[in-house]
């Protein structure tokens, strides 16, 4: 398997007897080099020391071998599994929104952002798993969740505009109390003019 | 029978007449950009009180380059939104105007997919189109019956930023080309890359560019790394879009698309990435009537059917509220 992603080269390799997938934040000749150095350090950095936060806490992401800062790769667990994009075609689609809005909402509070939940970011195996962590950020602020769940809602919107999912979706994410006053955050967020026509 | 399409545009600083064959030949593109004066921004009143000055001396000068006389116009286009009211009104009123006086059918468009649609016309078939001007800054492409947004900026919109930070710092309108004039360096002065998901932030950005300017940075320099700045994060959303929907071609429009710098960076991208880069030349990349003629035949051959809904102006008209029949 190889997948150019909007940043990094993910393939599959063989590492230590076994197969893992290796991201390689490959250059971005468009990008002025100063700009592309800080931006692929601090996106390296950011998403190995999120995803090590998750995996301590039994969240399913993929599990971290090696991060290497001098050709900007990080080598993790392979995930075998179809996208939640592909899967939502099929007739489980209800039982898979409610586990990842089960799933968004646990990554929420444990205070990480996802910054990127659109459907292709996760994999349905026994159970569905986040991925890309290459946007990834700390925050408490309800406001940053929204945002994300405005990420979730628009894919699903775009890509899924056939089911109508955006309800069950809200509704497994804010089983946890906790969760409850993100949903008031996205009101106010999608209010704010841009958004509100957006689900014609 | 070949048709031939006139279309008017007059969102915001521009007033615009094009004529457009069926076949897709620009017969002519007539402009006229209203400019604020120094040290302001686009007034809506006095942007309209333009158009509808400039109207029919570009109507007269539009039939007389594609040497039409009006009956031989079989459509006329207009951008119903999304604008500035008093410039939307002025053109849809140019628009009815015409068409009464010649018995033509009319209809209103949305402007920013007649951006997207003026890029098929370069041969694109399924493009994501990057589309950056004053108002708009938007990542859209085809998704089940509609243009959907991606992407696009979560405060102003990226020509806007340009333009409110060339203004500040001394600079006349539009201040997106001054900047690129004066831009100089290679070293980056370090500004907020503001990107979330397929979405963007501006304001900080030119906040943070103004600052450099009170700190004594020098304008050239500032100028350069505002726009290296944003334009990667533009092209950045852009590739984002082209992985996530798998799209093997990129449009680019808008005013700030004329930016060569941009352009660049944009064809470099789709390089690296193996998709084709599609970028108008200048004159339909800009505010123009051409394309909103140009996507008024597109709806019309696809037997689109008027209702009286297309024939109000609305300011708020989204790319994501128009239900594409034709394709």
């Amino acid at each position: 398997m190889k997948f150019r992603g909007a940043e990094a080269i993910v393939e599959t390799i063989e590492w230590n007897g076994k197969t893992v997938i290796s991201k390689i934040r490959n250059k971005r000749g468009y990008r002025h080099p100063t700009l592309e150095k800080r931006l692929v350090v601090e996106r390296l950095r950011s998403e190995s020391r999120i995803m090590e936060r998750l995996l301590s806490q039994g969240v399913p992401v993929p599990a971290i071998f090696s991060v290497n800062t001098s050709d900007n790769s990080i080598f993790m667990e392979l995930i075998e599994g179809q996208t939640l994009e592909r899967a939502l075609r099929g007739k489980n689609f209800k039982k898979y929104l409610i586990q990842t809005g089960q799933l968004l909402s646990q990554i929420h509070s444990l205070n990480v952002i996802h910054g990127d939940p659109t459907t292709s970011n996760f994999l349905v195996n026994d159970k569905i798993y986040a991925i890309d962590f290459g946007l990834s950020s700390m925050s408490d602020d309800d406001e940053d969740r929204a945002s994300d769940l405005r990420v979730f809602l628009e894919s699903l919107d775009s890509h899924h505009s056939e089911i109508n999912g955006r309800e069950i979706f809200l509704d497994a994410y804010s089983e946890e109390e906790a969760s409850k006053s993100v949903l008031q955050s996205l009101k106010v967020l999608e209010l704010r003019g841009r958004y509100n026509l957006m689900r014609g | 029978m070949s048709e031939i399409i006139l279309g008017i545009e007059s969102t915001a600083h521009t007033a615009g007449v094009g004529i457009i064959t069926s076949e897709g030949k620009i017969l002519s593109n007539q402009r006229s950009v209203y400019i604020p004066d120094k040290g302001e921004g686009i007034h809506p009143r006095e942007a309209a009180n333009h158009h509808s000055e400039k109207f029919p001396i570009l109507f007269k000068s539009a039939l007389e380059e594609a040497n039409l006389s009006p009956k031989e116009i079989t459509l006329v286009s207009y951008a119903r939104g999304p604008g500035l009211g008093p410039c939307l009104r002025t053109g849809a009123t140019a628009a009815r105007a015409f068409a009464y006086a010649h018995n033509i059918p009319f209809l209103g468009v949305n402007h920013c997919v007649a951006h997207l649609e003026i890029g098929l016309l370069e041969g694109a078939t399924d493009p994501v189109l990057l589309y950056l001007s004053g108002a708009n800054t938007q990542v859209i492409a085809y998704a089940a019956g509609r243009y959907r947004v991606f992407g696009e900026t979560i405060d102003i919109g990226i020509g806007n930023g340009l333009d409110k930070f060339a203004r500040e710092a001394g600079m006349g309108f539009p201040g997106g080309p001054k900047l690129e004039k004066i831009a100089e360096g290679d070293e980056l002065i370090d500004l907020p890359y503001s990107v979330k998901g397929m979405d963007l932030a501006f304001s900080g950005l030119m906040t943070a560019a103004k600052q450099k300017v009170d700190a004594g940075h020098s304008l050239p320099s500032i100028a350069y790394s505002v726009q290296e700045t944003a334009f990667a994060m533009s092209c950045e959303v852009s590739e984002r879009a082209l992985a996530h929907t798998g799209k093997t071609e990129l449009v680019l429009g808008g005013g700030v698309a004329c930016n060569s710098r941009l352009r660049e960076m944009a064809m470099t991208m789709a390089e690296e990435r193996g998709v084709k880069c599609f970028v108008p030349e200048k004159a339909l990349c800009v505010d123009n009537g051409v394309m909103i003629g140009w996507l008024g035949y597109q709806m019309m051959a696809a037997d689109y059917e008027i209702t009286d809904d297309d024939n109000r102006v609305n300011q708020k008209y989204r790319t994501d509220m128009v239900e594409v029949t034709w394709r």
